[in-house]
């Protein structure tokens, strides 16, 4: 036994006896330039990993002071919580709403600005301004825009004799409205990753096409879209992943105004992330506290983990990468 | 042979015309609106304000929010000192994943791009309890000391901008003798503006612009950011959408103004560390 354990251990190399000082040197330089991140890794991330996981064994409301193991208790409770299943659904209500739009309607715009001419950098710009401005703006803007006593939305059609609700306050169109402010704050976005994509496009591919004969749908339908799928991944994973974390732009679309509760009408637009904030910080919506908060905080985290990996299983036989000699 | 049939510029510019101005609606009716007296605010015909009155912008929001001076302030000084802490930490630890082999480098870089998968709100409510043990509710600390260490999305930005970055100048400074932070202060930060600057940007904008964290620790109202201030106007019933208009277009405009002035370097930074995949 303790023969093979010296086997064992002399076939363990030890990097830094059989470093020269000088390999000493850079190597300690380099955790020098590494020290806050790694610091940074263990303290605000793997750390909390692991005591989240550990409060949701247990139940917790911060004012007693520790929390109280309770097993399975909150895990088996999710299961059977009716409003986690509401909740699960208005998300994805509005991920499929928000992110199909966004994807498409960013393309179109890309597409029509990916032109030599004249002013297309002003119109980019433009399409930016909402993106860069806070979701807090946004939702007190358009929250107005909705509002049917002085909303431009419901003035316009009533000039057009059609009286329009306020779709904020109505159940069944309440998501359907703040994935549409959504994908209008995003809209910038979408088309700047994708007018990179599309100039990093070489010019001969399409000349080659059009020799060929190829129509301007059957160019976009042959050469775009398989050389801009690498840009299609990135942005339905990146978009995917923002649209399950949904969070300040449904407070304040919803419930804006102090007094009244956000997620609402009905509970219909109220998503994970607003949950999480109410049975964690809310005193009137509490199941068990920081417990229950936490355990929703890992059934998002699994979510956003298989539906990612499931694009990128999809993704290798769809998307098409240039090699590098053929760029 | 069929050559494709340029569209016309008077076409082409009228349709991206149209398509901007009925996207920019919700704009036009915010600075509208901002502009208008209390008497014509929910006019719907009045797109052009007549009379054009500036008074939201002045006593309104000082009567509707007195300490303004002090929420900008607070905003001002958590999105500075983050966007400070994470250009520091994460180019230092970017650089040095990107330009020298150490023992477990591999580890660690697997590590924090695994981590870039986990949403925030997995590790959020252990550090509020960190945080709260501290004594740090209700101060600015939560929201700037974590920035000083590290974000794993940052570093690997870093990390790949310094990839596509020739190492011979580094190269013939090291030979001179400089130490490793030398070389870096002095012949790596000049040449990485863009780099700098492009994610500074962007960090900048996500905390001014946030509004979940700051609901979360700074419930006090003398901490209070501009997100939280400006929400705080709209009344159950009745709201002073003036002044509200008024304060979206206070606190949108230092932004738009860092991005025109950034723009070149801006898209520069973002190509290089090779975001287009």
């Amino acid at each position: 036994m303790t023969r093979f354990l010296n086997i064992r251990r002399s076939a363990i190399v030890n990097p830094w006896r059989e470093a020269s000082p000088q390999e000493r040197r850079r190597w300690l330089t380099a955790y020098a330039f590494m020290s806050l991140q790694l610091i940074g890794l263990f303290v605000f991330v793997l750390g909390p990993l692991v005591v989240s996981l550990y409060y949701t064994f247990t139940r917790w409301d911060l004012i007693a002071p520790a929390p109280k193991w309770t097993g399975l208790g909150n895990w088996q409770h999710i299961f059977q919580d009716p409003r986690i299943i509401q909740v699960l659904g208005n998300t994805i209500w509005f991920i499929l709403w928000a992110t199909s739009s966004f994807l498409i309607l960013s393309l179109a715009l890309a597409v029509l600005l990916n032109q030599r001419r004249r002013g297309t950098t002003l119109f980019r710009a433009l399409f930016f301004l909402p993106y860069i401005t806070s979701q807090v703006a946004v939702g007190l803007v358009w929250s107005w825009m909705f509002n049917t006593r002085s909303g431009p939305l419901p003035v316009f059609f009533r000039h057009l004799g059609l009286e329009i609700p306020n779709l904020l306050l109505d159940e069944s169109y309440a998501m359907m409205a703040v994935a549409t402010v959504a994908t209008w704050q995003a809209l910038g976005y979408g088309i700047t990753i994708y007018l990179a994509g599309l100039q990093g496009i070489p010019g001969e591919l399409y000349d080659a096409a059009s020799v060929d004969g190829a129509t301007g749908w059957q160019q976009f339908r042959f050469v775009t879209m398989p050389l801009l799928s690498p840009v299609v991944l990135f942005l339905t994973v990146t978009s995917f992943i923002a649209a399950f974390q949904l969070f300040d732009l449904v407070v304040i679309l919803t419930g804006g105004a102090t007094g009244v509760a956000p997620g609402g009408p009905g509970g219909s637009t109220r998503t994970i992330v607003l949950y999480l904030y109410e049975q964690t910080f809310l005193f009137s919506e509490r199941i068990s506290g920081l417990g229950y908060g936490a355990t929703i905080g890992w059934i998002l985290a699994a979510l956003i983990f298989v539906v990612t990996m499931a694009q990128f299983r999809f993704a290798r036989s769809t998307v098409f990468y240039l090699r590098d000699e053929e760029r | 042979m069929r050559a494709t049939r340029p569209v016309s510029s008077a076409f082409y510019y009228g349709l991206l015309g149209l398509l901007v101005v009925a996207y920019l609606v919700p704009v036009t009716w915010v600075i509208s609106t901002s502009l208008r007296t209390n008497a014509n605010l929910l006019r719907p015909d009045q797109w052009i304000p007549n009379p054009i009155t500036f008074e939201h912008y002045t006593t309104g929001l000082l009567d509707a929010l007195p300490n303004l001076a002090r929420y900008t302030f607070n905003t001002l000084r958590i999105a500075g000192l983050s966007t400070l802490g994470m250009l520091l930490s994460c180019s230092l630890a970017g650089y040095a994943l990107a330009r020298w082999r150490f023992p477990l480098r591999n580890v660690w870089f697997y590590g924090l791009l695994a981590t870039m998968m986990v949403p925030g709100h997995v590790t959020l409510i252990p550090t509020y309890v960190l945080f709260r043990k501290l004594g740090w509710l209700n101060t600015p600390n939560p929201l700037i000391i974590p920035a000083f260490f590290g974000s794993p999305f940052a570093t690997f930005f870093f990390r790949q901008f310094f990839l596509a970055f020739p190492r011979e100048l580094e190269d013939a400074a090291t030979m001179d003798g400089a130490g490793a932070l030398r070389t870096f202060r002095s012949i790596v930060l000049p040449v990485s503006k863009p780099a700098f600057i492009a994610l500074g940007v962007l960090h900048f904008t996500g905390m001014w612009n946030g509004f979940f964290l700051p609901i979360i620790y700074l419930q006090r109202k003398e901490q209070w950011v501009l997100t939280q201030a400006i929400r705080s106007l709209l009344g159950r019933y009745d709201s002073p959408w003036g002044e509200i208009m008024a304060g979206v277009v206070l606190m949108t405009l230092p932004i738009v103004l860092m991005y025109v002035l950034v723009q070149r370097y801006f898209v520069q930074g973002i190509t290089f560390s090779g975001i287009r995949g």
